[in-house]
This record gives C-alpha cells, sequence and structure tokens, in this order.
C-alpha cells in the first residue's frame, strides 16, 4: 500500500513489537504533544478536522482510493458499504458541528484555550484507546475527539482491525505532520501483558470500546492515576408507529429500515436487532416484513453484504434452519432469505420478546398491538439499548422518543439513521467529551 | 406403538449387533430411505417440516436428500413418534441456563436401540480400535471385562434426563466392577460438580494394587476441574497400565477453557495415562449414536467417525451444499437409532469434513465476538 512508517502499525507483519517500544512510543508523543499540539488554538484544530473532511470526500483523494481498494479485504465490508459509511461519517465534520459539540460539552467554544466564564478544560496529556474491532467509525471518532482537545493519542487497534485508523491517522498527518506526530496506531491481539502494562503506565485516560469482559479485563488492570472511560456492548432495534404504514408512505419506510440493516452490514452496536411494527396499520404487519426482505435482496445487487467468517456464516444458517422449520408449523412465523448465501434474512414472528440477531443482515419484523408491548418486550435488554429508531408522524414521534428514553434507551433517531449518529452524539449517554477532560474553575 | 417402527427398531439392532463393525456391510441407503417413510407417516411435527420443503418420501430418492431438524427445534417441537403416553424417557440438552431444554423422547424400545448403537461402537474403542471380530478371536472377555470405572458425572439417579449419563451407566453395568462409581454431583444451581474426595477415591481406588486398568469417563469440563484440583493438591496419580480415558463434549460456560492438546498433557500428567489410551466421543442428546476420534493409519490424521448406521455430512452455512474433503461446514448426521424421534439432524457445530468424518472446531476456538454489539451464538 506505500505509506511512509510513521506509526508502529505500518511496520511489516513481522516486525515483533516489545514493551520498550511501546514505552519509548508514548514518550515521544508526549514530547510531541508539548511542543506541537498543546499550544495550538480549538478553532485552527477544528480547521484542520474539516480540512481532513473535506479531502476524504473527494472521489481523488488518496487515502479514500486506499481505504476503498484495499477496504474490503481488509475489513469485510464492500465497496459500497464503506463507501456509504465513510461519507456519512466525513460529513459529519463541519466547523458548524463541532462549535455545537463544543458548545454542548464545555458550554463554549474557547474554554479548551483558556479560561472563559469562570472555567477552562484540560485534557489528559496521554489517551490511550483500545479500540474495538468491528467497524472503523468509533475508532476514527476516538481520535478526532482526542485531537480536539489536544491530548497525544495512543490507539492499540484489534488484530486485523488497524486498516482504517491507520489511514485516517496518515491523512491528519497529510494534513498536520506536527499533529501526527501525536498519535500512534498499533496492533496486537488483546490482553497482551507484557506491551499493555508498559502502555497503561503512561495513560493518563483509557477509553475501550468492545465487549463487556475486555472493558472489564482492562480496567483491572489500569494504574491508579489512569481515567477510564469504557463503551461496552449495546444493542439497537426500531418501531414503527402504524400511522406511517400507509400506502403512500410504505416505501419510504422500508428503505430507512433497510439503510438501518445494509449500513456497516449490520455489525455495529447502533444497527437494529429487529423492528417492532405495530399492527392494523393501513399495511399489515407482515407485508411490512416482506417489502423489507425485497428491499434487502435489491440492495444486495448494488451494496452487497461483505464477506463474513464461517461462524457468523453458521450462525446464520442455525437460525435460519430454526424459523424455516418452525414457519412450517405456525403461520405467525415467517421466513424471507436470500438464496445459496447467507447475504440477508428477514424472520417475522409474533412475539414480542426481543431476540439477539447473529446480525450482518439478519434481522426480526415482531408485529406489536402497542408500545407497551415492546417495552415489555425489551425488558430483559433494559440499560443495553443504545439507539431506537422511530418511524412516527411528527405529532407522534416526541412522546414515543419519551418513553423510550425513560425506559432506558441513550439515543432516538428517525428511522434510516441509526448509524449515522451527529457530531454531539453522546456515546451510551455519557458525554461525548466531557469524561476524558477536567475543569479548572477560577475565582477572582 | 407403532408396529412397522418397532419392527425395524428390532431390525436395526439385529444390524447393529451383527454388522461386523467397523467392516462391515451395513445396507445404509435402504435402512434410511424406509425410516424416512415411517417418520415421516408418524411423526406429524417432522412431516410438516418436510412437506413445506416438498421433499417427501415419494421425492426423496437417496439418502443425503432427507430432510434435517435443527437440534434447537427439539426445544420448540415435540419432535417424536411416541404418544405421550408412550413416552417413559426424555432426554434434555446438557447446559443449566437455557430455559428451554431439548427435548429427545425415548420409551423402552427406542432406548433399547440407543443402548445397542452406544455398546456396540463404544466396544469397538475400548477394544483399542480393533474390529470386534479380531477382539472375538482373541477372546473378547479379556479386553471388555473387568475394568474399574470412574466417572466424572452425576449418577443416573441424580441425572435421570441426561443422555450422556444413560451411556455412562449403561457402560459401566457391561464392563465395569461393582464398585464402579459415579463420583459427580448436581449442585443447588442444578450445575454438575465433582466430589473431589469421592473421586480421588475412585481413582486411587485398593483394586489399583492388583493392577486392575482405570477407565475414567467424564466431559472435558468435569476433567479440567478434576485437573485443577490435582493440580492445586500437587498429586499426581499413576492409574494402573492399560488405563484408558474418554473425554466428550464442549465447555459451555462450565470451566475454563481447554485446547485439546493442553487438556491430554494435563491427563498424561496427573493421571499417568499415556495420550493413546485417551479417546474423544462427539455426541449430544438429540442423538442416538456417538462419534469417536480415531486417527487414520494412513495419513495420521485424527477425524471424528460414527458407526456403520450414522452417517455424517458437511454442510455449507452458505449455499446449503455438502463441502468438499477438507473445507468446514455444519455437521449433519444421519442416525439410524433415532428410530421414534427424527433421523437426519442438523447440529449448530463446525467441522472440517476428512473424507467420511469430519474434525470438530471447538466451540472455544471459534472467533471471539468481535466489537460492542451484542451476540448470542
Amino acid at each position: 500500500m506505500n505509506l511512509p512508517n510513521y506509526f508502529l502499525a505500518d511496520l511489516p507483519p513481522e516486525a515483533e513489537l516489545t514493551s520498550v517500544m511501546v514505552s519509548s512510543a508514548c514518550d515521544t508523543l508526549k514530547r510531541n504533544r508539548e511542543k506541537y499540539l498543546r499550544p495550538r488554538a480549538t478553532d485552527d484544530i477544528v480547521k484542520i478536522l474539516c480540512e481532513v473532511a473535506v479531502e476524504w470526500l473527494k472521489p481523488e483523494n488518496r487515502f479514500r482510493k486506499l481505504a476503498l481498494e484495499f477496504g474490503p479485504l481488509q475489513t469485510g465490508f464492500s465497496r459500497p458499504v464503506l463507501e456509504k459509511g465513510l461519507d456519512d461519517f466525513f460529513r459529519r465534520f463541519t466547523p458548524e458541528n463541532f462549535d455545537a459539540l463544543l458548545k454542548q460539552e464545555f458550554g463554549s467554544t474557547q474554554r479548551l484555550d483558556g479560561f472563559a466564564d469562570g472555567a477552562l478544560v484540560r485534557a489528559p496529556k496521554l489517551l490511550v484507546h483500545i479500540a474495538a474491532g468491528n467497524l472503523p467509525n468509533p475508532a476514527l471518532m476516538s481520535l478526532t475527539l482526542g485531537l480536539l482537545t489536544r491530548s497525544a493519542q495512543f490507539m492499540k487497534c484489534a488484530s486485523g482491525a488497524s486498516f482504517l485508523p491507520r489511514l485516517f491517522a496518515h491523512s491528519v498527518y497529510e494534513a498536520d505532520p506536527k499533529l501526527g506526530t501525536c498519535l500512534e496506531l498499533a496492533e496486537w491481539g488483546g490482553g497482551n501483558a507484557d506491551l499493555e502494562t508498559a502502555l497503561f503506565a503512561e495513560a493518563d485516560c483509557v477509553t475501550v470500546t468492545g465487549a463487556d469482559q475486555t472493558l472489564a479485563a482492562v480496567q483491572s488492570r489500569l494504574p491508579a492515576k489512569a481515567r477510564f472511560v469504557g463503551h461496552g456492548q449495546r444493542v439497537s432495534f426500531g418501531f414503527v408507529a402504524r400511522e406511517v404504514l400507509r400506502e403512500e408512505t410504505i416505501a419510504e419506510n422500508v428503505s430507512r429500515a433497510a439503510d438501518d440493516v445494509v449500513a456497516w452490514d449490520q455489525n455495529g452496536c447502533l444497527s437494529p436487532h429487529c423492528f417492532y411494527v405495530e399492527e392494523r396499520g393501513e399495511v399489515e404487519s407482515d407485508k411490512f416484513a416482506s417489502l423489507l426482505a425485497l428491499e434487502l435482496m435489491k440492495r444486495e445487487t448494488v451494496e452487497p453484504r461483505g464477506e463474513i467468517t464461517i461462524e457468523e456464516s453458521a450462525a446464520i444458517a442455525s437460525r435460519r434452519s430454526l424459523y424455516e422449520s418452525l414457519a412450517a408449523h405456525r403461520g405467525d412465523v415467517k421466513l424471507w432469505a436470500s438464496r445459496n448465501s447467507t447475504a440477508w434474512t428477514v424472520v417475522f414472528e409474533h412475539e414480542a420478546r426481543f431476540h439477539f440477531s447473529p446480525l450482518n443482515r439478519f434481522v426480526f419484523v415482531k408485529p406489536v398491538a402497542e408500545l407497551k408491548d415492546v417495552l415489555k418486550g425489551v425488558d430483559e435488554i433494559t440499560g443495553k439499548v443504545s439507539t431506537v429508531g422511530i418511524a412516527a408522524p411528527p405529532e407522534t414521534f416526541s412522546e414515543l422518543a419519551k418513553q423510550f428514553a425513560h425506559w432506558g434507551a441513550t439515543r432516538i433517531c428517525p428511522l434510516g439513521r441509526m448509524q449515522n449518529p451527529p457530531l454531539t452524539w453522546r456515546h451510551d449517554g455519557r458525554p461525548a467529551l466531557g469524561d476524558l477532560i477536567e475543569w479548572t474553575d477560577i475565582e477572582l | 406403538m407403532n408396529k412397522e417402527l418397532s419392527s425395524f427398531a428390532a431390525r436395526l439392532r439385529e444390524g447393529i449387533s451383527n454388522c461386523q463393525f467397523p467392516i462391515g456391510n451395513f445396507p445404509f441407503g435402504d435402512f434410511a430411505l424406509e425410516l424416512f417413510a415411517l417418520q415421516f407417516e408418524n411423526n406429524s411435527a417432522y412431516r410438516k417440516i418436510c412437506t413445506a420443503r416438498n421433499l417427501t418420501p415419494d421425492t426423496v430418492k437417496d439418502w443425503p436428500q432427507i430432510p434435517a431438524v435443527p437440534t434447537s427445534l427439539f426445544k420448540e417441537l415435540e419432535l417424536t413418534s411416541l404418544a405421550p403416553a408412550e413416552r417413559t424417557t426424555v432426554f434434555h440438552s446438557s447446559g443449566t441456563t437455557e430455559q428451554k431444554p431439548s427435548r429427545h423422547f425415548h420409551c423402552t424400545e427406542s432406548l433399547a436401540v440407543y443402548e445397542a448403537s452406544l455398546w456396540e461402537n463404544f466396544k469397538f474403542q475400548i477394544s483399542n480400535f480393533k474390529p470386534i471380530a479380531a477382539v472375538a478371536d482373541t477372546g473378547e472377555q479379556s479386553v471388555i471385562g473387568n475394568w474399574q470405572l470412574a466417572i466424572l458425572t452425576p449418577s443416573p439417579e441424580q441425572a435421570p434426563n441426561s443422555s450422556l449419563v444413560h451411556m455412562f451407566e449403561i457402560i459401566r453395568q457391561k464392563l465395569g466392577q461393582p464398585d464402579s462409581t459415579f463420583v459427580g454431583w448436581v449442585d443447588a444451581e442444578g450445575a454438575w460438580t465433582l466430589d473431589f474426595d469421592v473421586a480421588l477415591a475412585a481413582l486411587t481406588n485398593p483394586h489399583s494394587a492388583f493392577r486392575t486398568p482405570q477407565l475414567v469417563l467424564g466431559t472435558a469440563f468435569s476433567f479440567v476441574h478434576l485437573l485443577d484440583f490435582l493440580a492445586e493438591k500437587n498429586l499426581r496419580l499413576q492409574l494402573p497400565a492399560g488405563s484408558r480415558v474418554m473425554e466428550t463434549g464442549g465447555y459451555k460456560n462450565r470451566s475454563r477453557t481447554m485446547p485439546k492438546t493442553e487438556l491430554h498433557t494435563l491427563v498424561e500428567k496427573f493421571l499417568g495415562v499415556p495420550r493413546e489410551n485417551i479417546f474423544c466421543e462427539y455426541g449430544m442428546s438429540e442423538l442416538s449414536s456417538q462419534a469417536y476420534e480415531v486417527r487414520n493409519a494412513e495419513c495420521g490424521m485424527r477425524s471424528f467417525q460414527f458407526p456403520l448406521w450414522a452417517r455424517v455430512r458437511i454442510i455449507s452455512p452458505e449455499t446449503g451444499r455438502e463441502v468438499a474433503d477438507g473445507e468446514t461446514g455444519l455437521i449433519r448426521i444421519f442416525d439410524l437409532a433415532n428410530v421414534f424421534s427424527v433421523a437426519a439432524i442438523q447440529t449448530d457445530d463446525l467441522g472440517v469434513r476428512r473424507r467420511d468424518g469430519f474434525e470438530l472446531i471447538a466451540r472455544a476456538q471459534l472467533a471471539e465476538p468481535r466489537g460492542c454489539s451484542l451476540m448470542t451464538a
């Protein structure tokens, strides 16, 4: 791929990382941060981040081209899925959105630069990220937020998952080499005690995204001075109100539901496992399911699902086989599935209880009489839900949102935007920047 | 009781007992099609599934076409030809946390088939992988008789719904000395655990002094528990020469997982049983026959093999077709001994096809869940 060796992750695969290399990288990062990053103004950093994003959105940009050319093999997502996901991500990078984020988090856009209205905020000197392997956006977002707060950053990518974070870091390096020298990326299998002890010893704050057991394992090994910010496992689902199940609006809503299933092949914690669909609409819930199946079939031709592992494929086949058999017995179970592949699956089931999907474009459609049935059905996953995507007319949207919010959902959005949160999104209901920084109050 | 199924069961038992396993001829295809027709006729839950797939005795011409049911369906439906009053025994899937266990119903006749199947197959394994004919020539009693058994599971009284415990009990009755014993028990949460004192007593039985070989039967997780205990107490046992160890089943979150080679190394170290005397079994409550891991004499490769009355096909999860030799897929078994339930069983275990057997991909080897979205297998 011919990228210069700026980062540990750029080293050839046979190069073996040592704890000395990790410690020394952390020293360099901290020194570079003092020289090149800490003195910078927030406006300046925002400008560079927006420039980087504008470049990524240009078809001729070399990092974008590399991402799309090698991405399918490196990440397991097809080119159109990568393209859509990356474009959605970089489109959020505007000065207005960054201003909104800073105001939301710090009450002012200036508090990183100096005292404003009696307070300033300070970022950790070295921010360490333990990134998850399933999709790239959270890793890119972590790096972005760290740059914004002007922390030096060391990102440990999951095995085989450093490709896009690397390209992003190189694009930052190209836009502003001094900023680039405040980033480090490396890739190793999680739990490497030698490397991680060296890394954690240097960290002021550690963010971890991934499985709950990964979070617990990292947290237990952090020195007391390092702050821990964990983003564990979450699931999401959709809700379609009967008012939008009309002949004239059904196609649009089905298309939005498909957008949410297709985005990142349903792999993220913002992707829906199921859609709860209200019964007694003008269009019935099983029709919604069959139209969704049709839509997923069409999408497969233009935004195909990526390659999946044999284990993922087996999980889908096993589930299909069960529902196919149940469908032979029960009129209230139906299955639509791609032929000769596991590319997409829709299971319609009169059972409000939430079921985990094996993902990779396998989605449940569950008819419900009313909202109360949904809340009962998702009772077992209370506290584990990120996003509820809602399709409802404007007059009922807010009321539904309120009910889901009080139940415990941390994000409500219109159907079709589940995998595309705004820059101001509070991950898992926690402040986007607030958990990373510390305040200094001044009394005059 | 359906007469035709009963008659089939009787003929199958005879076939199993007389087939000179593993080298004899066994009319598998004929048996399979006949059984499919009988199960289609007498098992209404299965018939509906076959009809929905348009695979009926009229359209199915060869045994690989016989529709398989997923193991998970045993939790949802009563996949049996037995009327409720005829069901004398039910085997549940292992695992203590499941809300809905698998249910495989049995009657006296179906248990007789299960017992014939498991015993003929086990007998071959314990006779050190010699064909039964060869064993008979040398006097079967010398190979089969008089083992001291230590069984690392709860007893049949404690675990009446375990097909594995039933199998161990049959083996105990057939070849164990009277004081052979079950050394596991069921704890308050319903989990299987070991009584370490009883286990130790069984493994250091005075019979050892007379060099009666020990046969230790257990699940992989029960061996991990035992080995952890022996390591903690710094106890290294030396079971008598000729002793054997049989381990079965996955871990299913009941102990720390351990790669098979490591488990076998530790068995060798702490029980003093050499690796060639450790054998592995693959079975489940939804089946009535088991596969054992054997080493291919020509290529040296190890693979699981079912007896002649059960066949395995490794199915691509993507296409639903059988994979080529050396490729990975889902394990599908056609077990004629499942006379009164369903013979064609689709498991959710992955295996690599090795000729007519398979190499099991241990659950612990499966990819770790990646990232932030919750998934359950």
